[in-house]
């Protein structure tokens, strides 16, 4: 079975809105700048691809949640809906939640309690259905907090609620601002502050967060006009490499990647594109590597490979979709964006064929996004061309 | 069609299974994780995790999946979902607080995993070697049922053989600040469904908050909604028992859904014999689910024990 992505939705640090988004990463364009929404004084690493919307320093609350509404309302516009959700499944990848506006709630609230002017905080919009519901009437609405993969894991489940007939059309999103708590606790455990996102590069030294929502239509075949849709998607796979809470497992990476290719039919030399998760740290970008140049075998060198964190940052629960909204523009342009930064691949990426500025058109038919998080949660999606 | 074949709790108060379907419990009772599964694996990880741990476990064993130690079917083949609204809300608290204070150096890195939501779903995993779909759900009200939808919903498309559903919240300074009640469910339930005609059949769910799309009545068992004392929405509930187990446990959130149906497997598996109704309500969605009489047979065939 097979489903069609009828309309995209995207914003991240380099841009709002698939078009300039797109635009943007296959220019090079890299959204890192110091932080902006923390005391820098605080921290050792200092730098995010944070998204720019804030008037003045100080930080507002439910900023993921209007990222997820504006990129949500782009693909409804995109695939030619309105915007009464009400019959629609919406599902919602995130690895956050809004976990950054408990934060701000705490700061205000945690020592308020003696003079009896604490406030409760805001149980209903610490998932995102009660916003969707106000925008869009939705009410089947499900917030999946999945760590790095959330927003394929969503993917996955919109894929099963068409098959087994629950639904026509599903909109698909995930969302991620930074939280003080992940940014930190990611600082404290960097051996040094990296100052960017330079996945699979020898001279890496870990992961930056970045901010960001994306979203797609999925249809049912029947009655969708393929010339209008976006791309095929023929598979999520996802899997729990059941091994660390924090570290990545090859051999369950491998394992995820060999069950997208299988429940899409395909061998590793179909793939023509790889989005790859990408993060920059240490762990992820060899354990990724060693996994993907197993499963690809002598194929290895075949599909171009590209990591858009480096450009994007590590936008959590949000970058795999937006990997795949990426990836339905790629194949039908011919265009990747680059990884910016990587000078010199590690070792389990010495084969691959990575994305570089300047590249010409490339035929791409298939393409693999991968999405690992934290828990050894990997899902993994299969995407091909819809137009000729 | 997918069924329950195991149930496990981890509930102040509650030392028999049996019982939870309703009544008084001595809450001042506190889980004590350790002394149920052992001291192993429960450093670092947060209360929300143990508990979580604790009713995974319970259910497991109660499934026939996991005997002395190890599980008796393919990794692989089971898949792991959760619900809980509130549970790592005081690490992220506390480590934010932490960094106003003293920046970022005085934060223990150990405290990185508890940091992102989905540590009991992932957690759970890791320590029964569950390799299926690990997913975490948080989702209000209704996060509880949902997992349980989501959960049976990929047993139905073939994603996975068995899933292990958990719910949990937990009582402390940071929930109940937020909650504004400190009248919190400080636990965790679980089941664990296999998909087939096996156990306690799960029957029709509903998003639409309409219960006449689960079931067109009951005279058995009707677990209500937190606080809900309303009239019942459909004529086919008005003799229904209703159960509000928030009156039992405090409020508990995106744990009650899968608590409830861990409650009405116990009725259906003692011999009830109409159809149970679990229904959450929350904010902005209202969910239902049914389960199913199994013939009036109290050790339904196949149900793993």
């Amino acid at each position: 079975m097979s489903w069609y992505v009828t309309g995209t939705g995207a914003v991240c640090s380099v841009g709002r809105g698939t078009d300039a988004v797109w635009e943007a990463l296959c220019a090079g364009t890299s959204g890192l700048s110091p932080l902006r929404s923390f005391d820098q004084d605080k921290f050792r690493v200092t730098h995010a691809y944070e998204i720019d919307d804030r008037e003045g320093a100080e930080d507002t609350p439910a900023r993921a949640t209007a990222w997820l509404i504006d990129a949500i309302a782009e693909a409804l516009s995109d695939a030619g809906l309105d915007e009464d959700l009400s019959g629609t499944p919406v599902l919602v990848g995130t690895g956050l939640r809004e976990l950054r506006s408990v934060e701000l709630w705490w700061d205000k609230n945690k020592g308020a309690d003696k003079d009896g002017t604490a406030q409760p905080g805001d149980l209903d919009r610490l998932h995102f259905g009660t916003a969707l519901r106000e925008r869009f009437g939705a009410t089947n609405t499900y917030t999946f907090s999945n760590a790095c993969s959330a927003s394929l894991y969503a993917l996955a489940l919109a894929t099963d609620l068409l098959a087994v007939g629950e639904a026509e059309t599903v909109v698909v999103a995930g969302v991620d601002g930074i939280t003080t708590s992940m940014h930190g606790l990611l600082d404290r455990v960097h051996p040094e502050p990296p100052d960017a996102v330079r996945p699979f590069d020898r001279a890496r030294k870990g992961v930056l967060m970045g901010e960001g929502a994306a979203a797609v239509v999925l249809r049912k075949q029947d009655g969708v006009d393929p010339a209008t849709a976006k791309g095929l998607l023929r598979a999520v796979g996802v899997s729990c490499d059941a091994f660390h809470v924090t570290a990545p497992d090859p051999v369950g990476i491998a394992a995820s990647v060999r069950q997208a290719h299988a429940r899409a039919g395909i061998k590793p030399e179909d793939v023509d594109l790889v989005m790859l998760h990408g993060t920059g740290t240490l762990l992820n970008d060899e354990a990724e590597a060693a996994a993907v140049a197993e499963v690809f075998g002598e194929h290895a060198g075949g599909p171009v490979m590209t990591a858009v964190k480096s450009m994007t940052g590590h936008t959590s629960g949000g970058s795999g979709l937006l990997g795949l909204v990426l990836a339905t523009r790629a194949l039908t342009e011919g265009r990747v964006p680059p990884t910016v930064g990587l000078v010199q691949p590690v070792t389990e990426a010495a084969e691959f064929r990575f994305a570089r500025p300047g590249d010409g058109p490339a035929d791409l038919s298939v393409a693999q996004v991968d999405a690992f998080g934290f828990g050894g949660v990997n899902a993994v999606a299969v995407i091909e061309r819809t137009t000729a | 069609m997918t069924g329950v074949i195991g149930v496990g709790v981890a509930l102040p108060g509650v030392t028999d299974l049996a019982d939870i379907g309703g009544g008084t419990f001595d809450r001042s009772a506190k889980v004590d994780p350790a002394a149920r599964i052992g001291r192993k694996g429960l450093r670092y990880k947060d209360r929300a995790t143990q508990l979580g741990l604790v009713a995974a476990h319970d259910a497991l064993v109660d499934a026939g999946l996991w005997v002395d130690g190890a599980l008796t079917v393919p990794g692989e083949s089971v898949a792991v979902l959760a619900s809980s609204n509130l549970g790592n809300l005081d690490t992220v608290c506390e480590v934010s607080a932490t960094i106003a204070a003293e920046g970022v150096v005085s934060t223990s890195p150990m405290a990185l995993p508890n940091a992102s939501s989905n540590v009991v779903a992932s957690t759970t995993a890791i320590r029964f070697g569950l390799k299926g779909a690990n997913l975490m759900v948080c989702n209000g009200a209704t996060s509880g049922l949902d997992a349980v939808h989501w959960a049976a919903t990929m047993l139905n498309a073939g994603r996975a053989e068995y899933a292990v559903v958990i719910g949990v919240e937990v009582a402390n300074e940071v929930t109940e600040r937020f909650t504004g009640s400190t009248d919190l469910l400080d636990g965790a339930a679980a089941i664990v469904l296999q998909a087939g005609a096996h156990g306690v059949p799960l029957g029709r769910f509903t998003r639409s908050g309409a219960l006449s799309d689960v079931v067109s009545g009951t005279d058995g068992a009707w677990f209500v909604p937190e606080g809900f004392t309303g009239e019942a929405p459909i004529p086919g509930l008005a003799n229904a028992t209703r159960h509000d187990l928030a009156e039992s446990f405090g409020r508990c959130g995106g744990a009650l859904g899968v608590l409830q149906c861990a409650a009405a497997t116990v009725l259906l598996r003692a011999g009830a014999t109409e159809p149970v109704v679990v229904s959450n309500d929350g904010h902005e969605a209202a969910a239902g689910l049914a389960l199913l009489p199994t013939g009036g047979s109290a050790q339904p065939e196949g149900n793993g024990r």
